[in-house]
């Protein structure tokens, strides 16, 4: 259970740290939005570009201290979307040159025993490794590897071929949302939830124009974000206090296990309206009024790195606009 | 058989140091007829030491042996049955009721152990009369009754399944004093008649002079005593444990003090007021 990690804030002193929490989201999104418009292409400049990226990615990432492993940790829910794109892209364009001659392969008798024995390796050696998303990466590239190389007690084959133009736009691909998934857990690694939610508030003001509550959903973003670990506690004391009564969350039909997620759905709910209505009454009673205006114990000052960093993202993002624009 | 620790500690793990819950405790609980009560202030291992009891945790290093299983199991061994023979209730149990009515509510243990339709009606009915669930409160709701109403029928829940061992977790925390009495009662009546091993972590002192036969006291995760209540409160180190005197003990102190009554333990309130009339008699 404490594996969830919401709030996945790093302590730490490095410049990231320090940076204004508004900054480092305005920055994040600029950044975002520059690595989306290199467009997809077999080209140069977009290529250097998206790796250049991907460099000062890792140097930002050097800088905070923060180490490696956790930020490509990061990468670990979309491992498979990641494998998947990626041999999409590598199969089915079909434009360039041929980067190897046409490869046959065998769905045969030897290559789906070869598979499966694969498989049942890769699930009994992957605690032992450590770079798991690489091994992940590794096992799908055997999977057609053991195809191409097995032919023997054949049913039926088919043929790949590998076009150097499909091998760039995976790596591109590749390289792409690997980026923008490292780009945005910096952020959260370095940012308190607390300072997170300030800076979206901050963020969101020019919207209060048009009667959008914005400090009414902050706070409801900061009071969800709050409470995840307290309900995590419960959801946890309520499937001991259930294991104890013969709920078994590991072994049982399926059946037994819808009656055993009511028996934790109904507490932990009953147990959340009422911390709910407590929280209220608790925000009431020391003078909290929907729309009326707070103060802030820390009060945040935009500093000259700051505005540099700013000017960084910016000037970034002009770059991206302008090879564009010349390609 | 009952429950054997043999240097069993617990860690819980955290982002970057381990924190050590309990260390090297050495314990034997025998089936039948006992009364302990784990005492000791806050943080100091008491509920990680009973969640070893019915496997809901298991040791970090050491081992636990629960009518006569292992722990920690072997691979594929199967430990659910044990939380049968160990029933434990949790601090604040009547966070734990879910169904639509009462009765369903306290036979989801039993059914949980396999027990048939009718068994399982059986076994909750009894449950109920035991902890004074009245027969016409049956059908409705657990959620439409009083706090300490709703903490008798989880408490049912766990005496529904006929535990061998029962374990209690500050079950009368958050109770009036009324409340508290009768909670007791039923344990008290529990352990007299049939004899079941009651084990209860508490911090009220009178409770444990009053119920308990054996005191299990914590500290920072050790184990610093293990006896009978009578040995507890002479203990040299009492105060050492940071533990209250009883208040009948307290009085008895005082009196001795302030007016020269011989003092002499006595653990409960009847005790001592027969001991105070005796004592004016003369």
């Amino acid at each position: 259970m404490n594996n969830i990690t919401i709030g996945q804030y790093i302590p730490g002193t490095s410049w990231l740290h320090k940076l204004d929490p508004r900054i480092k989201l305005l920055s994040l999104v600029i950044l975002l939005v520059g690595t989306f418009m290199i467009p997809i292409s077999v080209d140069l400049i977009p290529l250097i570009t998206m790796l250049l990226i991907f460099v000062g990615i890792m140097v930002l990432t050097a800088s905070t201290g923060i180490p490696m492993r956790k930020v490509l940790n990061g990468l670990r829910p979309i491992v498979f979307l990641l494998t998947f794109t990626f041999f999409i892209q590598l199969f089915y364009v079909r434009t360039g040159t041929l980067v190897t001659a046409p490869i046959t392969m065998y769905i045969s008798l030897s290559s789906m025993t070869g598979i499966i024995l694969w498989l049942i390796f890769y699930n009994w050696s992957k605690k032992y490794v450590k770079t798991r998303i690489l091994y992940f990466f590794f096992t799908a590239f055997m999977i057609f590897f053991i195809q191409a190389m097995l032919p023997y007690i054949n049913f039926s084959s088919y043929t790949l071929y590998i076009y150097d133009e499909g091998l760039i736009r995976a790596g591109f691909i590749f390289v792409r949302i690997t980026n923008v998934i490292i780009m945005t857990s910096l952020l959260t690694f370095t940012t308190m939830t607390t300072d997170l939610n300030y800076g979206i508030e901050s963020l969101l003001k020019p919207l209060k124009v048009i009667k959008v509550p914005v400090d009414v959903i902050a706070m409801m973003l900061s009071l969800t974000l709050r409470y995840i670990p307290t309900l995590l506690g419960e959801t946890e004391k309520i499937m001991k206090a259930q294991a104890s009564r013969g709920v078994d969350f590991k072994e049982s039909k399926f059946k037994e296990k819808v009656v055993q997620i009511i028996s934790l759905l109904i507490p932990v709910f009953v147990i959340s309206f009422k911390r709910a209505e407590d929280l209220g009454n608790a925000m009431e009673v020391r003078g909290y009024v929907i729309g009326a205006k707070r103060t802030r114990i820390d009060e945040y000052q935009i500093g000259f790195a700051d505005i540099f960093s700013l000017i960084v993202a910016c000037v970034i993002l002009g770059l991206i606009i302008y090879s564009r624009a010349i390609a | 058989m009952g429950i054997q620790f043999k240097d069993v500690s617990y860690s819980y793990k955290g982002l970057k140091v381990n924190y050590d819950a309990i260390r090297h405790i050495y314990l034997d609980i025998k089936d039948k007829g006992e009364f302990i009560a784990i005492v000791g202030q806050t943080g100091s291992g008491k509920s990680t030491l009973v969640q070893h009891m019915n496997a809901l945790l298991l040791p970090s290093s050491g081992n636990v042996v629960v009518f006569g299983q292992n722990l920690p199991p072997k691979k594929k061994e199967k430990i659910n049955y044990l939380r049968q023979k160990v029933g434990l209730v949790f601090q604040f149990p009547e966070y734990q009721l879910f169904e639509e009515t009462i009765l369903k509510d306290i036979m989801f243990g039993p059914k949980n152990f396999k027990s048939t339709e009718s068994q399982a009606m059986e076994m909750a009915k009894n449950a109920a009369r035991i902890v004074g669930i009245d027969e016409s409160l049956y059908e409705q709701s657990p959620f439409r009754i009083s706090g300490g109403q709703m903490r008798r029928v989880a408490i049912a829940g766990i005496l529904a399944m006929e535990p061998e061992i029962l374990v209690l977790d500050e079950p009368t925390r958050g109770l009036d004093p009324r409340g508290r009495r009768d909670l007791m009662a039923i344990f008290k009546e529990l352990h007299a008649k049939d004899g079941k091993t009651i084990i209860l972590i508490t911090h009220d002192m009178d409770l444990v002079s009053e119920y308990a036969k054996r005191v299990i006291v914590l500290k920072d995760g050790n184990l610093v005593f293990d006896g009978t209540k009578e040995e507890l409160f002479e203990h040299p180190e009492f105060d050492s444990f940071h533990l209250d005197l009883p208040t009948p003990l307290k009085i008895l102190k005082h009196l001795e003090k302030e007016v020269g009554i011989k003092y002499q333990p006595k653990y409960d309130f009847d005790s001592l007021l027969n001991y105070l009339k005796e004592v004016s008699h003369e």
